[in-house]
This record gives C-alpha cells, sequence and structure tokens, in this order.
C-alpha cells in the first residue's frame, strides 16, 4: 500500500519536474528495498540457528575474505616492477593526422639496426626491396643485398648452393632457429623486430624509453649475472644489454649519433617496419572522412526531406455537438 | 652507494667534438624540478640502509622519481635531436 502511494505521487512529479522530491522519493524506494534482504537474512539465519553450522560458514567466510585481502596488499607491493615504468609520451614527428614518417630518419634508423641490432634480432617480414623508394634508391638496396649470402635451390643436379642476395630476399636473420637463439643469448630470445612497436603496449614510446633508459637499479633491488636493470622492462630485470652508446655507429649524413639521436632514429625506422602503409592510410583516411562527412549532411538532408510529409501531418477532431 | 646520484659524467662540454647526449642533459636540468621525489627516495635509502632480509627496496620511490623526470624530459628532447 505505501509502495503505491509512492509510485503515484512520482509519477505526479514527474510531471511537474519536480527534481528534489524524485530525488528524497528515490532515496525512500531505496532504504525500503535494502531493507527487505536485510530483514530476510535475519529471519532466515532465525531459521537455521539450530543445525549451528551458518555460524561456523560465516565465521570461514571471513576468514577467507580477510586471507584475500592481506595476500592482495602484498602482492600489489610488487605490482610497479611486475608492470615496468610507464613511458612517457614522445613527440614522434609522424604523429599528427597528416604527418608523414622522417625518410631521413629511417635511414639512419636501419642503418642503427643492420650494425646494432641485426647481429641478435631478425626482421624476418622485411625484404630488400621494402626499403627501396623508403630508405634507399634501387641501386642502394641491390648493392646491400648483394652483399648478404642466401640459401637457394635445388639447383638441376638437386643440391642447395648459395648466391648473393637480392632485392626479394628478406633481411637475413642472425640465427638459425629459435633454439639456437636462445642458446647463444642465455635462454632469452631476441624477438623479431619486423612488428614490434605493434606488439608493445604504446610500442613506440615503450622501444625507445627501454633502449635509452638503462639505469642503477634502486637500492634494495639486485640484479643476478647475466641479466640487466632497466625500469621500463616489465620486472625490471631484462636479458638484453644496453646497446645504444654515444657515438657506437658514424652516420653517413654526419649527424651526431648520440644515444637519443640513434633511439629515435631506430624507432622511427621500426616504426615504418611495423607500418609501412601508415601515409597511404592517413591520407585515404583524411579524404574518405571528408568525403563522408559531406555524404552523412547529404543524407540527414534527404531524409529530413523525406520525412518532412510526415512529420509535419496535423490531427484535426472534428466534433459534431 | 646511491645509483641515482652517480650519474656518468663523461658527457661534459669539454672540447668541441665531444658528443653530448641530449636526454642525459635533460635530465639532468630537469633534476630540481623533482627535488621532492628525489627526497622521498633518499629517505626510503636511508631507512633500508641496515635491512640484510633483501626484502625491503626503494622501486616505487625510484619509480615516482624517474617518471616526473622523463615527464619534464620527454616534449623538449626531439627538439634537441635531428
Amino acid at each position: 500500500m505505501i509502495l503505491e502511494l509512492t509510485w503515484s505521487t512520482k509519477a505526479s512529479n514527474q510531471m511537474v519536474g519536480g527534481g528534489v522530491i524524485q530525488q528524497i522519493l528515490r532515496r525512500k524506494l531505496q532504504s525500503q528495498s535494502v531493507a527487505t534482504p536485510v530483514l530476510s537474512w535475519f529471519s532466515s539465519k532465525k531459521a537455521h540457528v539450530d543445525a549451528g553450522s551458518s555460524g561456523v560458514r560465516a565465521f570461514a567466510l571471513l576468514g577467507a575474505g580477510v586471507t584475500g585481502l592481506l595476500s592482495f596488499s602484498t602482492v600489489a607491493s610488487a605490482d610497479e616492477a611486475e608492470h615496468g615504468l610507464a613511458c612517457p609520451d614522445y613527440p614522434w614527428p609522424h604523429d599528427g593526422i597528416l604527418s608523414s614518417y622522417d625518410h631521413a630518419s629511417i635511414r639512419r634508423g636501419h642503418q642503427v639496426y643492420q650494425q646494432v641490432c641485426a647481429s641478435c634480432h631478425s626482421m624476418s617480414l622485411i625484404s630488400y626491396r621494402d626499403l627501396v623508394g623508403v630508405a634507399y634508391t634501387e641501386e642502394e638496396a641491390k648493392a646491400m643485398a648483394a652483399e648478404i649470402e642466401v640459401v637457394d635451390g635445388p639447383n638441376d643436379e638437386g643440391e642447395m648452393f648459395t648466391r648473393p642476395g637480392k632485392l626479394s630476399d628478406r633481411l637475413p636473420q642472425p640465427y638459425a632457429n629459435e633454439s639456437a637463439a636462445r642458446f647463444a643469448n642465455g635462454g632469452a630470445y631476441p624477438p623479431d623486430l619486423s612488428l614490434i612497436t605493434k606488439a608493445r603496449h604504446n610500442g613506440q614510446n615503450y622501444v625507445f624509453a627501454l633502449l635509452t633508459g638503462y639505469r642503477d637499479p634502486p637500492a634494495g633491488i639486485s640484479i643476478r649475472e647475466g641479466l640487466h636493470y632497466n625500469p621500463y622492462f616489465p620486472g625490471g630485470a631484462i636479458a638484453m644489454p644496453k646497446m645504444l652508446n654515444d657515438e657506437a655507429v658514424e652516420y653517413e649524413d654526419g649527424v651526431p649519433a648520440t644515444e637519443a639521436q640513434m633511439g629515435k632514429d631506430v624507432v622511427s625506422f621500426l616504426s615504418w617496419a611495423a607500418e609501412p602503409e601508415m601515409e597511404e592510410r592517413k591520407l585515404m583516411g583524411f579524404k574518405w572522412i571528408f568525403l563522408l562527412s559531406l555524404a552523412l549532411l547529404q543524407a540527414a538532408y534527404y531524409r529530413r526531406l523525406k520525412w518532412s510529409v510526415l512529420k509535419s501531418r496535423k490531427l484535426v477532431l472534428d466534433v459534431v455537438n | 652507494m646511491n645509483g641515482l646520484l652517480s650519474l656518468n659524467r663523461k658527457h661534459i662540454f669539454l672540447a668541441d667534438d665531444e658528443v653530448v647526449d641530449p636526454k642525459k642533459y635533460l635530465e639532468e636540468s630537469c633534476n630540481p624540478k623533482c627535488v621532492k621525489p628525489l627526497l622521498e627516495y633518499q629517505a626510503c635509502v636511508k631507512r633500508i640502509q641496515g635491512d640484510d632480509s633483501g626484502h625491503k627496496h626503494c622501486t616505487g620511490q625510484y619509480f615516482d622519481y624517474w617518471q616526473c623526470i622523463d615527464k619534464c624530459v620527454a616534449p623538449k628532447l626531439f627538439t634537441k635531436l635531428k
């Protein structure tokens, strides 16, 4: 009975638009709805009090809850190093909606990859021909490809043979397989870098922060022999040592090869490798979003035009007295 | 001793052909902005100095300090690079 009354007053108030009264009524309703389950719990407890097990069950549940809470708090303290230090957002030159890659940076980045990283990391999805028009001319790319030896075959005699590389060949792999890679690197597998900036959360910023972020560990943290401390790496202990050191590479274009410069260039190269279609995608996106917006305006106008007939209907009550 | 303060000083402005890593330079210049987390870290180091259990560490304060430095360095770094 009481509930019915509150519903009807609420309905009338909605028509009036009394916001405050609505809130008070809602609170009354809520308190009533909360009260009923509590009352039912008490009544059920009274019903089961003779069994005696409900009290033990409640106590056990409480104990489990407390243990869970305590264990969660101790685990939470390990969470920071577990996820790694969050990397900052760097203002990459290719970030804007119509910004292209810095191709000079991609060229330098490929040089860094080749001289510093390729000894351990493969990039097995990139071919020499992909570099043409992006970082190198066709002649330069052909010359680079010709420097490597590629296993080909079988020939007419059924034998495999080696030949100098061509544009169509993939970038060379440092190890024959994952097991060989792990064996040469203390059990750790240097991942393939073809898609690394897409394969890690906030990939570009993460890779840059990681490469340039090797520091001394905080007090109380010791890293075992064979691993190195890097706060950005989840867990903090990474198998890769610091590879980017000032002037490790001599750039062809004379840019000073500081650690940060090499990091920026190599991440530009890796970003291109993971998303070579980016420039075309941005152009297409801009064009089609613009055209579709115009189409939306046209469609909205046309819909309203056609519906205007129905929306401007009027009802006439013709009552004869 | 204190890992944070042992910044490698091999990139000082000595000769003209000496390269200075812009990131290290900016991290040092951002130090005054992040004094509070640095002091918190140093206080933590002092607190755990006598500890031999191996369970105590200052990762939290270390992260807070470096997050402050990173936030300061990140917008400016690329202007110093080609």
